[in-house]
């Protein structure tokens, strides 16, 4: 039975699972989530996930959500490189990019976003002091990145992992708004790379 | 040789690591980072943590950092259940729990926290509106979490692992500043449960 993936087809971490599949040649049956009339609240959603978010997906009966948990489930299964579970030192390597993620980049890109692309789209005023502090931070974390990447092809190391693939949503949403995040030589060289790729050009502008 | 610990003892992601070292019983080597005389931002430092921050790891000359990287390593080089690699399936469920620590309670947690307890330290005013917001937004979560423990025992299952101990730097935190977030009874028996390991009793107060 094919994979399928609940959600919302301009989510971001809709997308980050979509992105996956699609490097990993997973076919999946999409299940848009009618957010605006509050399906995910419903509870034969909340049976799906409980907090009431997307994506979520049911593989043949194995039900899951958080993207991140997600990706990774499938790219083991897969026994992909996207995700090294046989090497403890790659393992290791590939979950410090992994959390550099979700520490030094989602809190910042995910709360410009909600004030700059989300708020405007509900008729609500963006905060610009709160857009201009995260933006700061952001702007301080990716110092470091230019480092890390001036040492080694990708985050994890010379190879590309979901840990680069788990960036694509927010950088892309950022950029389409205006924030021009990866300017400098290293940044620009890597995210070139990873927004090139035939898997993100297929679900970039939706699933 | 052994595992070296550069980090500073009151801080989350120094006692998350120190808290699995005491779980796998990995002796260790504990160096302070002086966070105080900004330590952390010399350029020795940032050799082995790029973003200036604590805790990093120098384990036999392979060099780590980010606390959930480093404490996937140790379980996975352990070979512990407390990071179920087995199948695709268990690790999927674990990886969900993991995900919904750092996307749903540290968020709240840390910056609870960082108001409350950091804040003070450093003769700054706590913003209570800040707080609330960030309370409101937890406790709402944590409902969320209440349902999931009434159908197993910990967040990934039967078997406490990684995911669970996560919890415990900020959770306590909370606890200590008194908000009584792990009141509803599922809540509480779990919080109990993890609170009162030997591991965590060892390094809740110090390195």
């Amino acid at each position: 039975m094919v994979l399928t993936l609940y959600g919302f087809s301009q989510s971001t971490c809709t997308r980050r699972v979509a992105v996956v599949c699609k490097e990993l040649g997973i076919p999946y049956e999409f299940v848009a989530v009618n957010l605006a009339a509050g399906e995910h609240k419903t509870p034969a959603y909340l049976e799906k996930q409980p907090f009431g978010q997307v994506p979520a997906i049911d593989d043949d009966g194995f039900k899951l959500y958080e993207s991140r948990a997600i990706a990774r489930y499938l790219a083991a299964k897969a026994g992909s490189p996207l995700f090294p579970i046989y090497d403890p030192k790659k393992l290791a390597e590939f979950e410090v990019a992994a959390s550099i993620e979700y520490s030094n980049f989602d809190p910042y890109v995910s709360r410009i976003t909600y004030e700059k692309v989300v708020k405007p789209l509900r008729g609500l005023a963006t905060d610009e002091a709160v857009v201009a502090e995260r933006l700061a931070g952001l702007t301080a974390k990716l110092e470091a990145y230019e480092v890390i990447l001036g040492k080694q092809k990708y985050l994890a190391g010379d190879e590309v992992t979901l840990a680069d693939l788990f960036h694509l949503p927010y950088g892309s949403v950022l950029i389409q708004a205006g924030v021009d995040i990866f300017s400098t030589p290293n940044l620009k060289r890597w995210w070139d790379d990873i927004s090139s790729r035939p898997s993100w050009q297929a679900v970039k502008h939706g699933v | 040789m052994v595992l070296t610990i550069y980090g500073f003892a009151l801080t989350a992601g120094t006692r998350r690591i120190t808290l699995v070292c005491k779980e796998l019983n990995i002796p260790y080597e504990f160096v302070v980072v002086d966070l105080a005389a900004g330590e952390q931002k010399t350029p020795a430092y940032l050799q082995k943590q790029p973003f200036g921050q604590v805790p990093a790891i120098d384990d036999d000359g392979f060099k780590l950092y980010e606390s959930r990287a480093i404490g996937r390593y140790l379980a996975a080089k352990a070979g512990s259940p407390l990071l179920p690699h087995s199948d695709p399936k268990k690790f999927g469920e674990f990886e969900v729990a993991a995900s919904i620590e750092y996307s749903n309670f540290e968020p709240f947690a840390s910056k609870i926290a960082h108001e409350k307890i950091y804040k003070p330290l450093q003769g700054l005013a706590t913003d209570e509106a800040v707080v609330a917001e960030r309370l409101a937004a937890l406790t709402t979560k944590l409902e969320t979490y209440e349902v999931i423990l009434g159908k197993q025992k910990y967040l990934a299952g039967d078997e406490i692992t990684l995911a669970d101990l996560f919890h415990l730097p900020y959770g306590s935190a909370l606890v200590q500043v008194g908000f009584d977030v792990f009141s509803t009874p599922n809540l509480k028996r779990w919080w109990n449960d993890i609170s009162s390991r030997p591991s965590w009793q060892a390094v809740k107060d110090s390195a």
